[in-house]
């Protein structure tokens, strides 16, 4: 079984009781206690003029519900303007500017859920790099 | 404003043959406002278990994070769901999992949602406001 284990620390001088947060889970299939197996892992690089993409790792086939998934996304912009929105099929969920990462479990189960970018503000153009973990698809016959 | 300085460490030996471990860090400077470590017990409807205001352009750091248990102390393996406010699904944690995201409203005003998928289930969860492009 594979065990993949992914680790949150925060910290902040904030206020005077500073935090410190120490979160680890063990990132496992949906529904049982093996591990996630299948890890994707790779770079791109989205324009402004380029508009709103699904990327690499955005529209996964062959998955059906209750399946897990995580996904860690960085934009590795140096523009502290730069940044990228991050869209579930039509709504956006958020951004991540220049230097900014996200976690997150990803329910990756239909159209709907397909993971959509694009680089802001104008003539902005933001290097990114992904990894995505989760359970084996199903292969396909070959054509 | 303060620093607030986010580090993901993610490693398996065994996944791979070639062992996966990276460590990525940020530094957010971070303002009012914010709600620190806090804890909730969540129920099934996602409208009760508003974590983040909805707001329509505040760049707002979320953590969740699934204690595994109801209460703090009787154990559940039920799943917990983040949604945006109006029931838009991004993901499911399982017990022990955590999710760390930067919601933006951008426009659209919506704030952050949790709901069980069944029972209760004690989360934790903090969040925090950007300082950059509010």
């Amino acid at each position: 079984m594979a065990t993949t284990t992914a680790t949150l620390s925060l910290s902040s001088d904030m206020l005077s009781s500073p935090i410190s947060i120490s979160a680890s889970s063990t990132l496992m299939k949906a529904g049982v206690t093996e591990g996630l197996e299948l890890i994707e892992m790779g770079r791109g690089t989205i324009a402004e003029t380029d508009g709103s993409k699904t990327a690499e790792f955005g529209l996964p086939t062959a998955l059906g519900e209750d399946k897990a998934a995580k996904l860690f996304l960085v934009n590795k912009a140096t523009d502290p303007t730069y940044y990228i929105d991050i869209d579930l099929h039509d709504t956006n969920i958020g951004r991540l500017y220049a230097g900014d990462w996200m976690f997150i479990p990803w329910g990756m189960n239909d159209t709907a859920s397909e993971l959509v970018i694009e680089a802001e503000p104008s003539g902005a153009t933001c290097p990114y790099e992904f990894v995505l973990l989760q359970e084996p698809q199903t292969l396909e016959a070959h054509s | 404003m303060a620093t607030l300085t986010p580090t993901l460490t993610l490693t398996s030996t065994d996944a791979t043959t070639d062992q996966l471990a990276f460590s990525v860090t940020d530094s957010l400077t971070v303002k009012a406002p914010s709600q620190g470590l806090s804890t909730i017990i969540v129920d099934t409807t996602g409208a009760n278990n508003i974590i983040v205001p909805a707001n329509a352009d505040k760049q707002t750091w979320v953590y969740v994070r699934h204690t595994g248990t109801t209460d703090g102390s009787t154990t559940t393996t039920q799943h917990c769901d983040i949604e945006l406010t109006g029931d838009v699904a991004i993901g499911t944690l399982k017990a022990n999992e955590w999710f760390w995201f930067p919601h933006c409203g951008n426009g659209g005003s919506t704030g952050v949602q949790l709901q069980s998928v069944s029972g209760s289930i004690q989360m934790e969860y903090g969040y925090w406001s950007d300082s950059t492009a509010q």
